[in-house]
This record gives C-alpha cells, sequence and structure tokens, in this order.
C-alpha cells in the first residue's frame, strides 16, 4: 500500500463527516479497516482452533464410512486466488485512472466471488448426497462451519462489490479518490489468505 | 488568559442545549451526548443488575424458602450476573466515561468514527432489549457463563439471551475499534505516546482487547445456539460432542473480558489519584506499560478457569501464567501508593473512591492468589470464597472506580457540582456494606458454602445474614449517591472550567463543554505537570497559564509551589 497517493479527501471516506467538523488525518479510514480485519482473523482463527482440538481428540478422522473432502476444493481455492489477482488489477486501473481497466477488473472479480459460491455448494451438495451434513457428527459439523463461515464473509463482499461496481461505472473513482476499490481490495485479499488458511487445515487434518 | 475564565463563556450554548428535541439526542454524532445516553442506559442495566441482587441476598437470609422458589432462585442470580456483565460492567466505563473524556483529552473534537460510535449505542440498546425480552418471557437459569451441556437443554430462554449478548458483543468491539483508532490517530501535536494521559492508555489497552477477544464470545455463542437450535452435537457429550472445547472458547473470551472490566478502571484511578493529590503521577511509564502487560497477559490465562478439567501440565502452566498476571497489578498499585506519598490529599469523593479502589482491590487481587494456586483452589473453587474475589475486583475494584470517575468528570459533564459531604456519606456507606456483604463471603467460602446454592445448613446462617444487611447498606448508599448527583442537575452550584485544578486538556473548556469541545484546538503539556495552572480565588478556578517549569523531557519541576491548595 506503499504506492497510495495521499488521500486529501479522508474527511469524507472515514466517516467523519461535517456535522461534527472532525478532519481526520490521512490513513485514518484505512487504519481503521485494518483493525476491523484483524478483529475478523481472531474469529476465523479462533475457528480453526476449535476445528484443530475436536480433531486432536478424534480417535479417527475421517470417521469410519465417512466420505473425504471434495476434490473440487482445490477448484474453489483456485478461483478465490484468481479474484485477488483480479482485485488487484482493479487497485492498479485506477491508480492509473484507467476507468475501463477498472471495470473489467471489478466484474471479473465479482464473477469469480460468485462462481467461487457455486463450487461451495456444490462441494456441499456432493458430501450430503454422500449423507454427510451438519448434523451427522463432528467432521461433518466443523468442515461446513468453517466453509459456511468463510461464504457467508464472500456474500458480505460482494454486495458493497457490486456497489463499488455501480461507481465504478458512474466514473465516481479517480487514482486521486477511490477508498471503496481500495477498502474492496483488501477485504478481499483478507478472505483470500483466510481461505488459504482455512484451506491448509481442511487438508491437513484430513 | 488569565481573566478568561468561566465568567467569559457564561451565555453561550453548550453541547446539552445546543441543540433542542429528544431527535437531536437520538440522532446525535456528538460523541459527548453519546457517551451521556450510554451513561443513562447502563445506569438503567446496574439498576436492573441490583434490584436483582437485593432478591438474591434477601432470599439467602433464611435456610431454605424465603421469598422466593428455587428456580426462581437460579434464575435471580443469572440474570444479576449475565446484566451486570454485558449490559453493565463491559460497556461501563469505556463507553460512557470514556465516550465522554477520550476526544477531550486528546483536544479532539470527536472519535474518528463517529457515525460508528453511535451505530455502537444502538447495538447496545438492541442487545439489551433482547436481554431483557428474555427476562420476561421466561428469564434463564444457566449462570451467567452458559455452561454447557445444561444450557442446550434448559427449557429457559438461552437463545435469546445469548443473541442479546451476541449483539452487545458488537457493540464492544466497535467502540474498541473507534477508540485504537482514535488514538492512533488524532492525538494533537505534541502529545506524544509517553505524554498521554494514563486513563487513554488503560482505554487503549482495553479497546485492544475488545478487538481482538470479543469475536472469540461470538463464535461461541453462535456455536451454542446451533446446538440447541439444531441439535448438532458439538458440546453436549451425549449427542459426540466435548463440553470442555466450551469452556476453553468462553473463557478465552471471558478472561480477557475480565480485563476490559478492569483496565479502564485502573487508568481512572491513576488520574483521580495524581490530581487530588494534587502531585505528579509516580512511575508514569511503568503504569502506562503494565496496563499494555496485563492486556497481553490476559489472552494466555484463561485455563486457570478449568484447572478441574485439565492436565496437571496444563493447570501448573496456567497456574504459572496466572501468578504473572499479578506483577503488572502491583506494579500499578504501589506506583499509586507512592503518588500519595506527600502528596497535598484531598479527601473528596474522588479521592475517597480511588482509596476505597486500591484498598478493595487490593484484596481482590491478593485472594487471586489462592485461586491460582492449584492446592488451595481445589478447596476453594466453586464456593462463595471465588464469589468474594470476583466481586472484590469487580465491584471493589471497577464499580468504585466507575463511581470515582463519575464524581471526578461530573462537573464537566454537566456544569454542576455535587453536595460534597453527602457524596462522602454515600462512599462511606458503599464501602461499608460492600465489606460487609463480601468479606462475609470469603469466610463463608472457607468454611465450605458452594456458590449458586439456594439452601444451607444451620451454621451458615448468621454470616448469610451478615452478608445481606451489608447488601441493604450498599443499596442506601446508592440512593443517597442517585439522590444528590440527580438534585445537583438542578440546584447544584455551576461549575468553573477546571474545579479540581487537573491538568488534563477535558478542563481546558467550559463546563459543560461547548458543542465542538474547544474554540481552538488546545496545545498538549505533560499530563501531570500541575503548574500549568494556577489557582484563582475569586472565581474557584484553576486558570491555565501554561507549562513554566518543565525538563527537557516535558516533566513537570518543582510544581508544589504553583498553586494554593483548597
Amino acid at each position: 500500500m506503499n504506492h497510495t497517493p495521499p488521500d486529501t479527501l479522508t474527511v469524507i471516506d472515514s466517516g467523519g463527516g461535517p456535522d461534527r467538523g472532525q478532519i481526520n488525518p490521512p490513513g485514518t479510514g484505512t487504519f481503521g479497516f485494518v483493525v476491523l480485519l484483524l478483529s475478523l482473523a481472531v474469529l476465523f482463527f479462533s475457528t480453526m482452533l476449535g476445528y484443530a482440538y475436536v480433531r486432536w481428540n478424534a480417535p479417527e478422522w475421517p470417521p469410519p464410512d465417512m466420505p473425504p473432502l471434495p476434490r473440487t476444493l482445490w477448484l474453489s481455492t483456485l478461483l478465490i486466488i484468481v479474484s485477488s489477482v483480479t482485485v488487484q488489477h482493479a487497485v492498479r486501473a485506477v491508480r492509473r485512472d484507467d476507468a475501463g481497466g477498472l471495470r473489467t477488473a471489478l466484474v471479473a472479480t465479482w464473477i469469480l466471488g460468485a462462481l467461487f459460491l457455486i463450487i461451495q455448494t456444490m462441494n456441499y451438495m456432493s458430501l450430503a448426497s454422500s449423507n454427510l451434513t451438519a448434523k451427522t457428527n463432528l467432521y461433518g459439523f466443523t468442515f461446513y462451519m468453517l466453509t459456511f463461515l468463510h461464504a457467508l464473509h464472500v456474500i458480505g463482499g460482494l454486495i458493497p462489490l457490486a456497489i463499488v461496481i455501480r461507481r465504478a461505472f458512474q466514473g465516481r473513482y479517480s487514482s486521486f479518490y477511490h477508498p471503496g476499490v481500495r477498502y474492496q481490495a483488501m477485504y478481499w485479499h483478507f478472505l483470500d489468505l483466510i481461505w488459504l488458511f482455512i484451506f491448509v487445515v481442511l487438508m491437513l487434518g484430513s | 488568559m488569565t481573566t478568561t475564565t468561566y465568567d467569559g463563556h457564561a451565555e453561550e450554548k453548550n453541547y446539552l442545549n445546543a441543540k433542542p428535541g429528544i431527535w437531536s439526542w437520538l440522532t446525535t454524532l456528538d460523541h459527548k451526548r453519546i457517551g451521556v445516553m450510554y451513561l443513562i442506559s447502563i445506569l438503567f442495566a446496574f439498576f436492573l443488575g441490583g434490584m436483582l441482587a437485593l432478591l438474591v441476598r434477601t432470599e439467602l437470609l433464611t435456610p431454605g424458602k424465603t421469598i422466593v422458589d428455587a428456580d426462581t432462585y437460579n434464575q435471580l442470580f443469572t440474570l444479576h450476573g449475565a446484566i451486570m456483565i454485558f449490559l453493565f460492567i463491559i460497556p461501563g466505563i469505556p463507553a460512557a466515561i470514556g465516550n465522554f473524556v477520550l476526544p477531550l483529552m486528546l483536544g479532539a473534537k470527536d472519535v474518528a468514527f463517529p457515525r460508528l460510535n453511535l451505530l455502537s449505542w444502538y447495538l447496545w440498546i438492541t442487545g439489551a432489549v433482547f436481554a431483557i425480552v428474555s427476562m420476561v418471557v421466561g428469564a434463564v437459569d444457566t449462570g451467567w457463563t452458559f455452561y454447557t451441556p445444561y444450557s442446550t437443554q434448559t427449557s429457559t430462554q438461552v437463545i435469546n439471551m445469548t443473541m442479546g449478548v451476541f449483539i452487545l458483543g458488537f457493540s464492544s468491539i466497535f467502540t474498541g475499534l473507534n477508540f485504537v483508532v482514535t488514538i492512533h490517530k488524532l492525538r494533537p501535536a505534541g502529545m506524544t505516546w509517553w505524554r498521554m494521559p494514563l486513563m487513554l492508555w488503560g482505554l487503549y489497552a482495553t479497546a485492544i482487547i475488545q478487538v481482538l477477544a470479543t469475536p472469540v464470545l461470538g463464535i461461541t455463542l453462535l456455536l451454542l445456539v446451533a446446538e440447541r437450535a439444531l441439535g448438532v452435537g458439538i458440546f453436549d457429550p451425549s449427542l459426540g460432542g466435548d463440553p470442555l472445547l466450551y469452556q476453553h472458547f468462553f473463557w478465552f473470551y471471558s478472561h480477557p473480558a475480565v480485563y476490559i472490566m478492569i483496565l479502564p478502571a485502573m487508568g481512572v484511578i491513576s488520574e483521580l489519584i495524581s490530581v487530588h493529590s494534587r502531585k505528579t503521577i509516580f512511575g508514569y511509564h511503568a503504569i502506562a506499560l503494565s496496563s499494555v502487560a496485563i492486556a497481553a497477559f490476559s489472552f494466555i490465562v484463561w485455563g486457570h478457569h478449568m484447572f478441574t478439567a485439565m492436565s496437571p501440565m496444563g493447570n501448573m502452566i496456567f497456574s504459572a501464567l496466572t501468578f504473572s498476571v499479578s506483577i503488572p497489578s502491583a506494579v500499578k498499585t504501589f506506583n499509586w501508593l507512592a503518588t500519595l506519598y506527600r502528596g497535598h490529599i484531598r479527601l473528596n469523593a474522588p479521592m475517597l473512591y480511588a482509596l476505597a479502589f486500591i484498598f478493595l482491590f487490593g484484596i481482590g487481587g491478593l485472594t487471586g492468589l489462592f485461586l491460582g494456586a492449584l492446592a488451595t483452589d481445589i478447596h476453594l473453587h466453586d464456593t462463595y470464597f471465588i464469589v468474594a474475589h470476583f466481586h472484590y475486583v469487580m465491584f471493589g475494584g471497577t464499580v468504585i472506580a466507575f463511581l470515582g470517575g463519575i464524581h471526578h468528570w461530573w462537573p464537566k459533564m454537566f456544569g454542576r457540582m455535587y453536595n460534597e459531604n453527602l457524596a462522602r456519606i454515600a462512599c462511606l456507606l458503599i464501602f461499608l456494606g460492600f465489606n460487609f456483604t463480601f468479606f462475609t463471603q470469603f469466610i463463608l467460602g472457607t468454611m465450605g458454602m458452594p456458590r449458586r446454592y439456594y439452601d444451607y445448613i444451620d451454621t451458615f446462617a448468621t454470616l448469610h445474614q451478615f452478608s445481606t444487611m451489608g447488601s441493604y447498606i450498599m443499596a442506601v448508599g446508592f440512593f443517597l449517591t442517585a439522590g444528590y448527583l440527580i438534585h445537583s442537575l438542578v440546584a447544584g452550584e455551576r461549575a468553573v472550567e477546571n474545579p479540581w485544578g487537573a491538568a488534563t486538556l477535558e478542563w481546558r473548556t467550559a463546563s459543560p463543554p461547548i458543542e465542538h469541545n474547544f474554540h481552538e484546538t488546545p496545545d498538549a503539556n505533560y499530563p501531570y505537570d500541575y503548574s500549568v495552572n494556577r489557582y484563582n480565588p475569586e472565581t474557584g478556578n484553576y486558570d491555565y497559564i501554561g507549562p513554566s517549569r518543565v525538563d527537557d523531557h516535558g516533566h513537570a519541576v518543582g510544581f508544589h509551589g504553583a498553586e494554593s491548595t483548597t
């Protein structure tokens, strides 16, 4: 983030409206966003620790007659990594004032995110068809919990991403002013990183 | 500078009357108004929790049934605990007092994210509504810890209450986030980290825990609700779950939460002790860093709540880690005592509360050592000894500091002085009542009285009655406090800008402050350099005259003769 141009419009970007006459120094909003992501990271890591606790206390993992984790998890991992690349393209495009590139990259990110969710749903369906649901046992529950918690946050990212796309099409971003794109990219990289952790933990666990 | 005191600003609008109408309050972005709304809300919760406590103590006047049946008793102590912890003590000092003073102490106009601040208050209200609805439609009887498997089996309103607590968690995280960012980004020119008031160090350490520990409570409660609602076996062994997993999760948040409750209290006490003994704080760096050390330790001691459930090795590790928390706590205590030494101590209500804090927190902390030691904990755990220890820290510590802080900042918040003599009497009543109530419980605990029991053997009756009488004395003290504080709002003497002669920035604006806090951003001095003020006997105000004698590090030099004490 070192290349970020000085953001002179932080007042609008960081929530301190003209009502209170508050003028926040540059980077206040970004710093607040980092703190928020740290808080979210604790949520995911404690859930993964809970998984590890259940996993190491289980006599056998996966329990007998339980299906292995679906191979299509690799596909969803690939999709989310690529979406991280596209969202970074969007940031680079807006810094160059490349409006077309920004739009393309944002839309590509949105589609990849949606595809990721579709693949995750297919994973759930294939497990459910082998009689493994969240209610079957802790093996099933921990898998669904970790992935569903992440999926919820992806959904929670697609909605603001749609708003950012709309604003990009309205031409409201420039290399000078683009907090929405920047926060969206930070959040998306965060989701990507968290998914990689979840993926590694699940693969090591089984 | 010496002439523009209170009189100059007398006719000016302040934050309380700048905009009229209830709607202007409900939509306000002003941190001071949000702080006052928090204050009213949490005091309502405190009243509710206090009434429940009186009912619990009244029931325990005699063995067997006194006023309610056993099931109702279980609900009463659960609701007392849940309301006091989640609705009062956790948000108490940071969200009410902290919201009011933090931007003022920074010489800022507001926190970094005023809208998020207002959202936090609405989330608190939503969480409180959930909690109170659960009380009305059937209560909860699990104890405030919601231990599984009982909490997934009882027919009471566990889902409602835990959803309330879940929402309160968001309120707490957002307040913490706001404070972290505000302290990082909005410190004024001249205020380095090492020239920040210790109250802000306390709030900062608290905010870090709020942001990094509360999400764990969130996931824990969601899992609890999932188990109850879907019947998934996560924690209940009969469904294939593991109840210890719940305890690890729960205490990983709830132990740090204990420090969310005590750290801001320690911040308040650091201000009170220094200001009201008219002496610069002793060991500034040690006090500041011990707050951070306590916050760091808080994440690695949760296992001491589970000594009966872990391996001997695990127990020893957690026992040793628990003892290490006493080091930064003792560092603070001795620095406060050293600050008092040869100070010009004013025995007014804030100072009396600060002294009560040191005494009661001392007992609370020292009895904690017996609970951290494995050999004694085996005998004392789950007895009244725990109840007494917990209340000495939470009530004798946090609530006493909260009261001290309220008295200290009352003139700034509402522009009125309260009746000092009544305040001293109330403080004495609360102090005596508190010790009657809870010191007897240390004795009951060592004699073997188990916590949370409805009935007890006749041997314990005298001590139980003693304890109940103490709680009534405390209640009188609180009603007296409420009485003179409310009275002061209408008939209290008008407060000057700086009635205590404090050197932190919130005293460099009118009482109550104007809507935008300061006419011009004040430049920060060392917050415990009392030579920046000079007492004005005509107005009773300590006029700001600026730092006179300052050494290379910005510390006050020779401040003793700079003002006359009252």
